[in-house]
């Protein structure tokens, strides 16, 4: 862990484990939508977001293995080649466990700007995946997925740093 | 605080040494899934825990979609009815004929000792509903509320009112994908009906067209010819609607002429559909007998091989078509 002043978390409380867990379950959830037509290129990937939420704040419990974990279920689920999320969550979150002393030294609005560089990565990788098995390009709109992402960044951050989240475990600590 | 400290030093193997670690799995599974078909029984776990949650989350859809058709108007009900018996007429005479034509074949074969040939009709299949198209951005698919506890298997055809709709590419217990029949690289083994000059219908991944390639300049194939299934693959039972021929060019530049067509159906239109099971093996040979017993102009142009999904066109350019599954 670093100790860098600039890192706010660093000598903060770990989040609750319960909020970590209900945060990814929702996701999955939003992320099982029955996402159709131009939604289905557009909708940002909520799972991949607060994993790398977590990755960046919580690098002791949310890593690589989860996000390999939460990717190949996103392959079953979305019906496509094994393995390819898993392969796109891995290294999104190796991105941010690079970038994050330097991430979290930033204000919410610039921390979007590099998950959105992230998020862009990491579609990239697919496509080029999925152009290398023979599909066709499915269209620009997949651009508007990244930027989705890193606009809702901020909305997750204050989410998870409402109080009401974290006074449970300040009691607990007291 | 103590139940709450934490070590001071990150252990374990370093970012680095985990994202080599994990992506090399990625990429193993990934061959493993496209080369050698071997995980299918990860999907089928995982689907299971899944799908009762998808349902779930698909519900509010669903029954908004079934309110609003509660509430269609009147005016359509009507036409939709005087159309669909309309149908039922139509369909009451052609079903006397392949009566007729069946029983007529039955004496024939009996005295030609092929009796099998009139089981190309006898195809068992159970009425299944989309509920809705897969999460895949690169490769139409939908879902169907069936799955292997109702018999279906991979690679089992999927038809409507109207013709072929595609074919099973993966089985969940309650619910199967069909890839359909205008997805990319997805052949289906067709016959000109006017002349039994045999092709291979294959998708191109955009809706509404179908590719029939490798058609030699000098075929007997022109525009508005209406393409069935010819039943050689023993995936699709012999004379359902596939497409109709839109367009044919002849390019002498060209050693094949470029020939669309226009798929029968449009699994937009309909919320039911047919998934055709399995045959028994002496059935599926008995269409293969069949068909080679016609005395139509068998032009050799494709042979196909198919196990569930794979195709390969054997005579022309060895070009093996990819896995239809993702």
């Amino acid at each position: 862990m670093d100790l860098s002043p600039a890192s706010r978390d660093a000598l903060s409380l770990p989040a609750p484990k319960r909020l970590v867990v209900s945060s990814l379950a929702i996701a999955l959830l939003l992320n099982l939508l029955p996402w159709g037509g131009w939604a289905l290129r557009a909708h940002p990937d909520f799972l991949l977001l607060v994993l790398l939420y977590w990755a960046a704040h919580e690098v002791r419990s949310i890593g690589q293995g989860w996000g390999f974990f939460f990717g190949l279920m996103m392959d079953v689920a979305n019906s496509v080649l094994l393995g390819q999320h898993a392969l796109t969550y891995v290294v999104a979150i190796f991105l941010v466990q690079l970038l994050r002393v330097r991430i979290l030294q930033l204000t919410v609005f610039e921390q979007a700007l590099h998950i959105g560089v992230v998020l862009l990565l990491s579609l990239v990788i697919s496509v080029l995946l999925n152009l290398s098995l023979g599909r066709d390009f499915p269209g620009w709109g997949l651009l508007f997925a990244p930027f989705f992402g890193a606009l809702l960044w901020p909305l997750v951050t204050w989410l998870a740093k409402l109080p009401m989240f974290r006074r449970r475990l300040g009691q607990l600590v007291r | 605080m103590s139940g709450y400290q934490e070590p001071f030093f990150t252990r374990g193997p370093s970012p680095l040494a985990r994202l080599t670690f994990f992506s090399l799995a990625a990429i193993t599974i990934m061959i493993a899934d496209h080369r050698f078909q071997a995980l299918s029984w990860v999907r089928l776990g995982v689907s299971v825990a899944l799908n009762p949650i998808e349902q779930g989350l698909a519900m509010p859809g669903m029954t908004a979609r079934r309110i609003s058709n509660y509430f269609t108007d009147q005016t359509r009900l009507v036409t939709e009815n005087r159309e669909l018996q309309n149908q039922v007429l139509e369909l009451t005479a052609l079903g006397q004929q392949a009566r007729l034509i069946q029983a007529e074949r039955t004496h024939i074969d009996a005295l030609a000792v092929t009796v099998a040939a009139s089981k190309r009709l006898d195809w068992p299949g159970i009425i299944a509903e989309i509920i809705r198209d897969a999460r895949n951005p690169y490769a139409r698919k939908i879902i169907l509320n069936r799955g292997t506890t109702h018999g279906i298997t991979a690679g089992v055809a999927v038809i409507d009112g109207s013709g072929v709709v595609g074919q099973v590419t993966a089985v969940g217990l309650l619910s199967s994908e069909v890839t359909l029949s205008t997805e990319k690289d997805q052949p289906v083994p067709v016959m000109v009906v006017r002349n039994g000059l045999r092709a291979v219908a294959v998708g191109n991944g955009r809706e509404g067209t179908i590719d029939v390639p490798f058609m030699p300049l000098g075929a007997d194939i022109q525009s508005g010819d209406i393409l069935v299934t010819s039943g050689i693959d023993g995936t699709y039972p012999a004379g359902l609607s596939v497409a109709t021929v839109v367009q044919v060019e002849k390019n002498p530049a060209f050693p094949f002429a470029k020939v669309i067509a226009q798929p029968a159906t449009a699994p937009d239109h309909h919320r039911f559909v047919k998934v055709l099971l399995r045959a028994s093996p002496t059935a599926v040979g008995a269409v293969e007998a069949g068909t080679a017993a016609t005395d139509y102009p068998i032009t050799d142009v494709v042979s196909i091989e198919r196990k569930t999904g794979v195709a390969t066109i054997t005579n022309l350019g060895k070009r093996e078509t990819r896995r239809a599954n993702q």
